[in-house]
């Protein structure tokens, strides 16, 4: 029964919410007199199609999503996604998910220890102060 | 993808070293010893710069912990005249899960600070270069492997050429020098990934006209049109020839209200290009605003020849003036 209903219900909210944020990305600056703005003219030049800008609108509410998740205060969230520009949220959207996490990995071994002394020492990394 | 390192792991390491290992680390070795050299200069970067620099008024802000992605902004955005602190960066540029700071993300709090940041793509030459301009270059290294990598910003504020070294406020030791080899390995595993942080007004000596254009355009997304005029003006000062900055420059003007300046950046940009089809589409619209039916008409009749994305609306504006006119 409920299943039903989401079935009927979500892509009514999806399509609510694409056509909610379509006008920003069509006209982020534009002015009183209707002129074309700088960063439009610029995604236009780069033959950018509808889709993708939809997809960079979608992006900034995932690239918020996740920062939160990663333990961004939800008050700083706001202002760290509005001062991306379209193509680095994008790059946030996508990129955030593949990072590897943590630097702890160094240190798990001794071989790897050994190995990054040797390189350290040969000038091809700079992991331990106290090679130089 | 940016955890800064924390120097104290060593002792932690007494485990077991087997042959197998020590055999697939010694030919590791064999492999990627082969890339190491000495960055070299180009012959005209070579005579330009002097044999050293350093930029001794850029603050040294020590990291803690993972923090060196806030600790470097703040030192670039401090040299250029933020007098931003650290803690309040830490919340802006951080990222708790990751225990590091993003590369976009310091680009977009530069913004937040009133700065533009422009990447640098020219690599070590064009690092020498900036610092030599008197900009102090935030750099991001893999210290370690790439199997096992330690990221890790740092600034760069000068260089000695004979010695061969390169000047790093890095981590928490301030004008640390790293040989340009160790320091070239290290930066190459990031793709010589790299970012000046400038008022706007000020231009990098190195990056190419269109990324200059972008990193301003997107810098006035964030700060507004006010806020990057200066940056429009200097940029056109530099390329008269990019039409587009002369568009750009013309649509700040006319967002603070300045009609006759844009009419005058409007008209250098279609002298610049005049297959520049939105630059007509926007002198004609402003024109028309302007109650100069003649003019407009004129403008818009050449964006409307000019096939393209914005040839339909020229054609459109055209038949409003024209049904208006009658």
């Amino acid at each position: 029964m409920m299943k039903k209903l989401y079935r009927y219900l979500s892509p009514l909210l999806i399509a609510a919410l694409v056509l909610g944020s379509l006008p920003v990305a069509a006209a982020p600056a534009s002015t009183d007199s209707g002129l074309v703005s700088t960063q439009e003219a610029l995604t236009t030049e780069r033959v950018q199609q509808d889709r993708e800008r939809i997809h960079e609108v979608l992006a900034r509410d995932d690239v918020q999503q996740q920062l939160v998740a990663q333990g961004v205060d939800p008050a700083q969230v706001e202002a760290r996604v509005a001062a991306l520009s379209d193509a680095e949220a994008a790059q946030m959207a996508e990129q955030l998910e593949q990072l590897p996490a943590g630097a702890s990995v160094v240190g798990a071994l001794f071989a790897v220890f050994v190995i990054l002394l040797v390189t350290d020492i040969l000038g091809l990394t700079d992991v331990y102060p106290f090679t130089r | 993808m940016t955890p800064c390192p924390i120097r104290h792991h060593a002792n932690t390491l007494r485990k077991n070293a087997r042959a197998p290992g020590v055999l697939a680390l010694v030919l590791m070795m064999l492999n990627i010893a082969g890339c190491a050299s000495t960055p070299e200069l180009s012959e005209s970067t070579s005579q330009k710069l002097p044999q050293q620099t350093l930029l001794e008024e850029v603050p040294f802000h020590g990291q803690r912990d993972y923090q060196c992605g806030p600790a470097s902004l703040a030192m670039v955005l401090n040299a250029s005249g933020v007098p931003v602190d650290l803690d309040t960066l830490i919340p802006q540029v951080f990222l708790p899960g990751r225990e590091g700071s993003v590369q976009p993300e310091m680009l977009a709090t530069t913004r937040r600070h009133g700065r533009i940041p422009f990447v640098i793509n020219g690599g070590f030459d064009a690092l020498l270069t900036e610092i030599d301009a008197g900009h102090p270059v935030v750099v991001m290294q893999n210290l370690s492997l790439p199997t096992w990598p330690v990221w890790h910003y740092a600034v760069a504020i000068g260089f000695d050429r004979e010695e061969e070294t390169l000047i790093l406020h890095s981590g928490m030791e301030p004008e640390r020098m790293t040989s340009f080899t160790r320091f070239d390995a290290t930066w190459a595993r990031s793709d010589r990934w790299a970012f000046i942080a400038l008022p706007p007004g000020d231009l990098p000596a190195t990056t190419d006209a269109k990324s200059a254009l972008e990193a301003i355009a997107d810098f006035e997304r964030v700060q507004g049109a006010k806020a990057a005029i200066p940056a429009w003006e200097a940029f056109v000062a530099r390329h008269p020839t990019q039409a587009m900055g002369h568009f750009a420059l013309g649509n700040a003007r006319n967002a603070i209200g300045d009609s006759q300046g844009a009419i005058e950046a409007f008209e250098d940009a279609v002298k610049a290009d005049s297959g520049l089809a939105v630059a007509w589409l926007n002198l004609g619209l402003l024109h028309r605003e302007l109650g100069e039916g003649d003019k407009a008409h004129e403008a818009l009749q050449r964006g409307a020849t000019i096939p393209g994305a914005w040839q339909e609306q020229a054609k459109e504006a055209l038949d409003d003036l024209k049904m208006g006119g009658e």
